[in-house]
């Protein structure tokens, strides 16, 4: 028991009454709150129940709801808000964890614990050196008077006291307000007070090895309380123990001690503690509750789920983030025991899978994965939920930088989704309604706000995601609604926007139609649409070519662009390889030849017509081409006897060219391919 | 008794001479009688002895031998008369006006006269009751549209409740406020000629007889400097106007009825109506003068509009007509509006100036398309879509024009008013009928009192209509082609502005389409061939060549075979004009056919006119069509497709032969044509060789993504040619593009969510992420060295904020402290200097 100890006890009696005071309050508080856990179940049940009714009359609200006020956001609003309410559940109820703890661990860590320097080591920054500075000039100062004038020294203390019950308040006020960020306003205080006994590395290091060699529980108990504190290190000194938060200092050594050796063994350690093996399911976990060795491991995993958990709100650097987040992972299966630790490690891991980088987005969705499939199916719709609002969130903007993003968010959103098509299809079939009635007010009355919000990023990322699911999942489960639903939706945008400003959501419209086509094998007819961007009308001044502009990160083109000569190579090379796209999946088709006949008539008008040379020359090339292949299919189909009306030997034609893939049309479009992705990166890098 | 003697006095020539009077004896009875009814014998005193004395002189010239006779005859009469003369107390207006009755007959003369009058003002009566109810109406609104101030109206209202006593009481408030006048100041000023003007207004709608005069004070109000207040009077004398003005059309007398003698009635009436006149004449004058200003010119406009659209009868409508129209084609959207719906509503509601303004409307529109060379907006044409031109009598011409055709058919007329010379030969024609039909008309239209005139001059009038009408429409037609064959020449310059080019030819192309039936016939064979030229973009002699085609857009093109089926539809089998250019042109326009940039209503009634009425086709040409219908749907979105499915569906279905293209039958068989090989690229639906080929677009098509179309397709490819079998009515193409139009798309998801057992709920392996290369590299390689340094920056920057915090809490208590010593000290001062003053006080 260092002199330290004592000194902050009797600090804490004269200083801090109020504080005390507080504390035996919310102790009581506690206690009401724990016996309301006790129905933790029941309540978790009827959050769930809530949660379904909230989703089904969100459903139903956006179903029968007022048009007017449609938003892409607005979509599972209400789901949103009964999490918010579960957050706060989690808040309440999960205090309980550490103060069941607190007897067991008191005694150890008090003997354990002994004197630390209080210097701590490294420099200080030298703006807090300024303020120290300044902090011993007005000291000295404040000495002085009191010598001067001891009637003064009276009168501050009674102003003192004063001052700080009204400290106190605002500090309560404040926790109030952040009530929600995190666990440490409920239960700062009890841990803490032992806490300020200080940690050096030799113990952390006799802790670890009697870990590492014994299991030895009560070192583990310890060092998880140490690593909670270092966990909320930081965090916590923004409350109201500032006078006395010069206690717990640890040293940088101990800190990055403390965190590494709990995150690198915790899971093995719990692991060898419950007997079970490294890749146990849910139901082991679930199985345990009833043992006996789970009672008394089960706080200790709490704990450190949280101070986990807790940390990784805290750390902003995406290496500390990543590691967290791959050490949580192995121990996810834990979380089977804490519904509501998965809320929050749900919310926790969507902020991070939307807003982190690479590596962190990555991990986060792992961990998101393994929630998804691991637990229960409303784990499952959670998850999903909030990925699509955080997608929402954040596809409102796309700079090239982020678009590498969006894509990993978009991918990794339909491989979460592919995991449970029915569920999936069911909030796909939500979302794409919410969007098609988006898009029929703007086909109806044509508003400017109603028509800015199709044409717009947001909308479009949608479109989007929804075409990469279903053709991702059009094989594997009955997907035919919402493919047609889609269709209609993307061909209602190409026809609100028709102008040559609106050259690159065509083209996106029409790439998306194309890609759907090619995966689903149904027919979707595109040559309308690429043939009205070859004949766009622009005015006849072309001139000098335009600014680079990249065309990946627009919906719509700006004015001026409309007169470059880029613009007309791009809508003729767009429309190329647009074209091409939709001939190379249907090249091998019967009907071929008469599918190409009206582009050809238009595109040979073109040629004619047009006075640039190259595009003259890439036009025709298309043409000789697109010609060459009729020719061959022509040919093979005079050979067959069978009519149109036999579907079937109309299957079989030509399949086994198909699969060798080497008439001159399919190595046109390899090229015309290549041609365009090299044409883009040129694009890119002259940006850069 | 008193009531013979009443008779006896009022019918002198039937008192016998003075020798009967005598005889008469007047009782005590009689004497109390007259004293106890001063009234009834009131008329003695009132009795206009110069008619009396007139009567009896007239009978008095008549010689002695015929005095008699002529006595007799009255006696005989007074019997019929009897009745008649009961109700005609009024004896002046017998005399006044005997020019107005055609008949000698003298009780023909006596009787129509009080009886017309009576109707007349009955009718007057009616009609002003009406009117007034009407403008009580028209002042609400009028008072909403022109936001007048709101006391003025409720004013105007109010008074036209209240009648006449408050009239009388409103008399000196006048004559007060005139003096006062003066003295006002600008704003009072604008008050008081607002209430000026709506007294003026009200005493005008309640009396207009005897306050006639105040329209010039109100026309006075109306020529103010100040626009509002000459806003306010223009809107009050509309009210005013459309209220009192008389259901017929106002002639002056001429100086020689001026010169004859009238009674005081009829001098009043001649007074009102010549001062209506005059004022309604300046207020028109004054309107028209205004409305060049940009300030009045709505409001001039929104009066002169309802001016027309209430009394297009009146004097001066022509005037009106010709602002009006001159209105049509204005910049202002409202103003062109307002205009748009009086002439509609002049055409609809003929009955209320029987058909003449419509006639100087159309006229009028004709001319002023002429003048402004066609480029006008397109609403000057397309207020002909609302005329409508009397079945009756249009029934009447159908079998002469029949006769005529068969009469003179090889004689060539020129002329567009050939129509009214027909009139006049079928005039002659039918004299007889006619002289008898007309009489009993225009005696039942004059005992009606209505102003319609009659048939013959209805049928001169909507003869003359069509005859503008069309006129317009040839004009628009010869323009548009003159226009194309001018700019083929120079043809950069007008590419641009293609739609803009002719901006009245869809409505023209409309109204044939609808009037087509009242086309001359020899007036059909030049339609035909503007038609057939504007089918092919503007000139058919070099071909189609694609620089024309730039002049009219598809849709335009469309219209325009569109339209010569319906003329070729309308008058059947009276021609023979050869419509298989139409064809081409149809077989090629659907090549340039784009969703969006052409509408594809005009597409599908196309086909359904052209394709699927038709009962029978060339089978080539069927064959042609077939195939490039089914080639159209596989390039184009699904409500067109669908369009052009129906129809290839419905050509099949009538051309059994065409079946054929169903079949792979190597080389067309024995139905192949004159051309072996199909030639997709080929112009004329004829030498393209159809026949030859084979529909494998159907196959492509029934995967098409749109279930409707795919099922379309599968049934289409079901059909056989073995079987004729019979086939349910199908929908028109127009329904079918309706149907699947995107505007009308519910995205309802067809919900036959049949739950797919045999699917996989879980997806498969593949996973979309696989090939990004971030999965698998990444998951292990987490160098541990890094992150305990990096947690260790972690930790340093989080001490220094909490040090920061730390110390900075502390600095601020010092300071706090040290600013408390100020305070302290100033206690302390008080507190000394409390006690000094205590201890002083207690020393006094």
């Amino acid at each position: 028991m260092g002199k330290l100890g004592k000194k902050a006890r009797k600090f804490a009696k004269k200083n801090l009454q109020s504080v005390l005071k507080r504390k035996r309050k919310i102790k009581s508080m506690f206690k009401k709150k724990a016996s309301k856990s006790r129905h933790f179940e029941d309540q978790r049940d009827a959050a769930e129940n809530e949660e379904e009714n909230a989703e089904l009359s969100a459903r139903r609200n956006s179903e029968n709801g007022d048009i007017e006020d449609m938003s892409l956001e607005a979509i599972f609003s209400e789901d949103e808000s009964d999490e918010d309410e579960g957050d706060v559940d989690v808040d309440d109820s999960g205090s309980d964890g550490y103060l069941s703890e607190d007897s067991n661990c008191m005694p150890i860590a008090e003997s354990e614990i002994h004197l630390g320097e209080n210097g701590a080591a490294g420099k200080p920054s030298a703006q807090n050196q300024e303020i120290l500075l300044e902090l011993e000039n007005k000291k000295k100062k404040l000495s002085r008077l009191k010598a001067k004038d001891p009637g003064f020294s009276k009168f501050l203390e009674s102003h003192d006291k004063g001052l700080k019950s009204f400290r106190n308040e605002n500090a309560y006020s404040d926790e109030d307000e952040r009530s929600d960020d995190g666990m440490q306003s409920m239960d700062e205080d009890g841990p803490h007070l032992y806490l300020n006994k200080l940690m050096t590395s030799s113990a952390i290091n006799s802790w670890c090895h009697l870990v590492k060699e014994q299991h030895n529980a009560s070192a583990f108990i310890s060092l998880l309380n140490a690593y909670r504190a270092a966990c909320h290190y930081g965090a916590e000194s923004t409350g109201i123990l500032r006078s006395g938060s010069g206690a717990p200092i640890l040293d940088c050594e101990t800190f990055c001690k403390i965190l590494m050796f709990v995150l690198r063994e915790a899971d093995d350690v719990f692991r060898e503690m419950l007997g079970i093996s490294s890749n146990c399911k849910r139901d082991t976990i679930l199985g345990l509750k009833n043992n006996s060795k789970w009672k008394t491991v089960r706080p200790l995993i709490k704990s450190y789920l949280r101070s986990t958990l807790f940390m990784l709100n805290q750390a902003t650097d995406s290496e500390i983030l990543a590691f967290s987040l791959n050490r949580l992972r192995t121990s996810i299966v834990f979380f089977a025991a804490f519904p509501l630790l998965i809320r929050r490690l749900i919310k926790i891991g969507v902020h991070l899978w939307a807003t982190g980088e690479e590596t962190v987005s990555f991990h986060s969705f792992l961990i998101l994965q393994d929630v998804a499939s691991g637990f229960s199916s409303d784990c499952f719709d959670l998850c999903l939920i909030k990925m699509y609002k955080a997608f929402i969130g954040h596809c409102k903007f796309a700079e090239p930088a982020l678009f590498k993003h969006l894509q990993f968010l978009r991918n990794s959103f339909v491989e979460l989704c592919s995991q449970d098509l029915l569920r999936s299809s069911n909030k796909a079939k939500v979302s794409i309604n919410n969007l098609s009635r988006i898009l029929q007010l703007g086909l109806q009355t044509k508003k400017k706000e109603a028509v800015k919000k199709i044409c717009s990023w947001q909308y479009a990322n949608c479109i989007d995601l929804w075409v990469t699911y279903i053709s991702h999942c059009i094989h594997d489960y009955d997907l035919q609604p919402l493919l047609y639903i889609i269709i209609q939706i993307i061909n209602g945008m190409a026809t609100l926007f028709p102008g040559p400003r609106y050259l690159p959501l065509r083209r996106k419209c029409i790439e998306w139609l194309n890609h759907l086509s090619s995966s689903s094998g149904i027919f979707i007819p595109v040559t309308s649409l690429v043939l009205d961007v070859l004949e766009y009308k622009v005015s006849k001044e072309v001139g000098k070519p335009g600014k680079d502009f990249n065309f990946s990160s627009a919906v719509k083109l700006p004015k001026h662009w409309l007169k470059s000569r880029n613009f007309r190579e791009d809508c003729v090379f767009s429309a190329i390889e647009l074209l091409s796209a939709h001939f190379a999946q249907w090249s091998y088709h019967i009907s071929f030849p008469e599918l190409a006949t009206i582009p050809l008539i238009h595109l040979r008008k073109f040629q004619e017509k047009s006075d640039v040379e190259s595009l003259r020359r890439v036009v025709k090339r298309f043409i000789d081409v697109v010609e060459q292949n009729i020719e061959f299919v022509k040919k093979k189909r005079d050979e067959v006897a069978f009519s149109p009306n036999d579907q079937q030997s109309v299957e079989a034609f030509l399949q086994l060219e198909k699969c060798s893939g080497n008439t001159p049309f399919t190595q046109y479009y390899r090229s015309v391919m290549e041609k365009a992705a090299s044409r883009s990166l040129i694009m890119n890098e002259n940006k850069r | 008794m008193g009531k013979k003697q009443k008779q006896k006095i009022i019918l002198p020539p039937e008192l016998p001479p003075e020798i009967l009077e005598d005889e008469i004896e007047v009782s005590d009875e009689d004497l109390q009688f007259v004293s106890e009814n001063r009234d009834y014998a009131g008329f003695v005193s009132r009795l206009d002895t110069h008619s009396i004395t007139k009567h009896v002189t007239r009978v008095a010239d008549v010689k002695e031998d015929d005095l008699e006779a002529l006595y007799e005859k009255r006696l005989r009469k007074t019997s019929v008369v009897k009745e008649n003369e009961d109700k005609g107390l009024q004896l002046d207006p017998v005399d006044a006006l005997p020019v107005k009755t055609l008949d000698g007959k003298l009780y023909y003369r006596t009787r129509p006269k009080p009886e017309n009058g009576g109707d007349e003002n009955e009718v007057g009566g009616g009609e002003k009751g009406g009117g007034g109810n009407e403008g009580i109406i028209k002042l609400t609104k009028v008072e909403r549209r022109a936001k007048l101030k709101k006391s003025k109206r409720e004013a105007k209202k109010e008074g036209k409740k209240l009648s006449k006593p408050e009239e009388a009481e409103q008399a000196p408030q006048v004559a007060v406020l005139a003096e006062v006048k003066e003295d006002l100041t600008a704003e009072e000023l604008f008050e008081s000629k607002k209430c000026k003007l709506a007294e003026l207004g009200m005493a005008l709608l309640a009396d207009p007889e005897s306050n006639i005069k105040s329209l010039k004070e109100m026309l006075q109000i109306a020529r103010d400097d100040n626009p509002s207040i000459s806003k306010l009077g223009f809107l009050s004398l509309l009210a005013v106007f459309k209220d009192i003005i008389p259901g017929y059309r106002i002639r002056l007398p001429t100086e020689k009825e001026l010169e004859m003698k009238v009674s005081k009635e009829i001098k009043k009436m001649r007074f009102y109506e010549s001062t209506l006149l005059s004022a309604y004449k300046a207020y028109l004058q004054k309107l028209i003068a205004s409305e060049k200003q940009p300030v009045f010119h709505q409001v001039v406009v929104r009066c002169i509009c309802n001016l027309l659209d209430a009394v297009p009868h009146f004097n001066c409508c022509e005037i009106l007509l010709e602002v009006v129209v001159r209105n049509l084609g204005s910049q202002d959207v409202v103003v062109r509006k307002l205009c748009c719906a009086t002439i509609k509503s002049l055409f609809t509601n003929e009955g209320k100036h029987g058909g003449v303004a419509t006639v100087e409307a159309v006229r009028l529109i004709a001319n002023h398309v002429k003048v402004n060379n066609c480029q006008l907006h397109p609403d000057f044409v397309e207020v002909f879509m609302s005329l409508s031109f009397d079945e009756d009598l249009q029934r009447r011409e159908v079998p002469d024009d029949k006769s005529k055709v068969k009469n003179k058919k090889n004689n060539k007329r020129k002329s567009i008013e050939e129509p009214s010379q027909l009139q006049q030969n079928e005039r002659k024609k039918n004299k007889k009928e006619l002289m008898l039909k007309t009489r009993k008309e225009v005696a039942a239209e004059y005992k009606a009192a209505s102003l319609a005139p009659d048939v013959m001059e209805k049928r001169r009038m909507q003869t003359e209509t069509i005859s503008a009408v069309f006129e317009t429409y040839f004009r628009i037609l010869k323009h548009t082609m003159m226009f194309t064959a001018v700019s083929s020449e120079a043809n950069a310059s007008s590419i641009g502005g293609a739609s803009g080019a002719h901006p009245l030819l869809a409505p023209c192309l409309k109204g044939l389409g609808k009037f087509s039936h009242l086309i001359d016939l020899d007036y059909i064979g030049d339609l035909m061939n503007y038609l057939k030229r504007l089918a092919g973009g503007g000139s058919s002699n070099d071909g189609p060549s694609q620089k024309n085609s730039n002049h009219l857009t598809v849709t335009e093109r469309l219209r325009c075979c569109i339209v010569a089926f319906r003329v070729m539809r309308n008058n059947l089998d009276a021609l023979n004009v050869d419509l298989q250019d139409f064809f081409v042109q149809l077989y090629n326009l659907i090549l340039e056919y784009r969703p969006g940039r052409d509408q594809g209503e005009v597409l599908a009634e196309a086909l359904k006119i052209m394709l699927c009425d038709d009962r029978q086709h060339d089978m080539q040409k069927a064959a042609a069509f077939v195939k490039r219908l089914a080639t159209f749907s596989l390039s184009i979105g699904s409500a067109e497709s669908m369009a052009a499915l129906v129809t290839l569906k419905n050509l099949l279905q009538k051309n059994i032969k065409c079946r054929n293209l169903l079949e792979n039958d190597a080389g067309g068989g024995s139905v192949s044509g004159s051309i072996s090989i199909y030639q997709p690229y080929a112009m004329d639906p004829n030498l393209s060789g159809a026949l030859a080929s084979v529909l494998w677009e159907i196959n492509l098509l029934s995967k098409h993504y749109h279930p409707s179309i795919s099922t379309a397709a599968s049934s289409i490819a079901g059909m056989n040619s073995a079987h004729n079998q019979v086939y349910h009515a199908i929908l028109s193409p127009q329904q079918a593009f309706m149907d699947l139009l995107l505007e009308r798309e519910s995205f309802n998801s067809k919900s036959d969510t049949q739950k797919s057992s045999s699917k996989r709920k879980r997806g498969n392996g593949t996973s979309i992420l696989a090939n990004t290369e971030l999965s698998s590299n990444m998951s292990g390689s987490i160098d541990e060295n890094e992150v305990s340094k990096k947690l260790g920056d972690h930790f340093m920057l989080l001490r220094n904020i909490k040090e920061n915090e730390r110390l900075r809490d502390e600095l601020d208590r010092a300071t706090l402290s040290l600013h408390l010593y100020d305070e302290y000290k100033k206690q302390k001062k008080t507190a000394s200097t409390k006690t000094k003053k205590c201890k002083k006080l207690l020393n006094a």
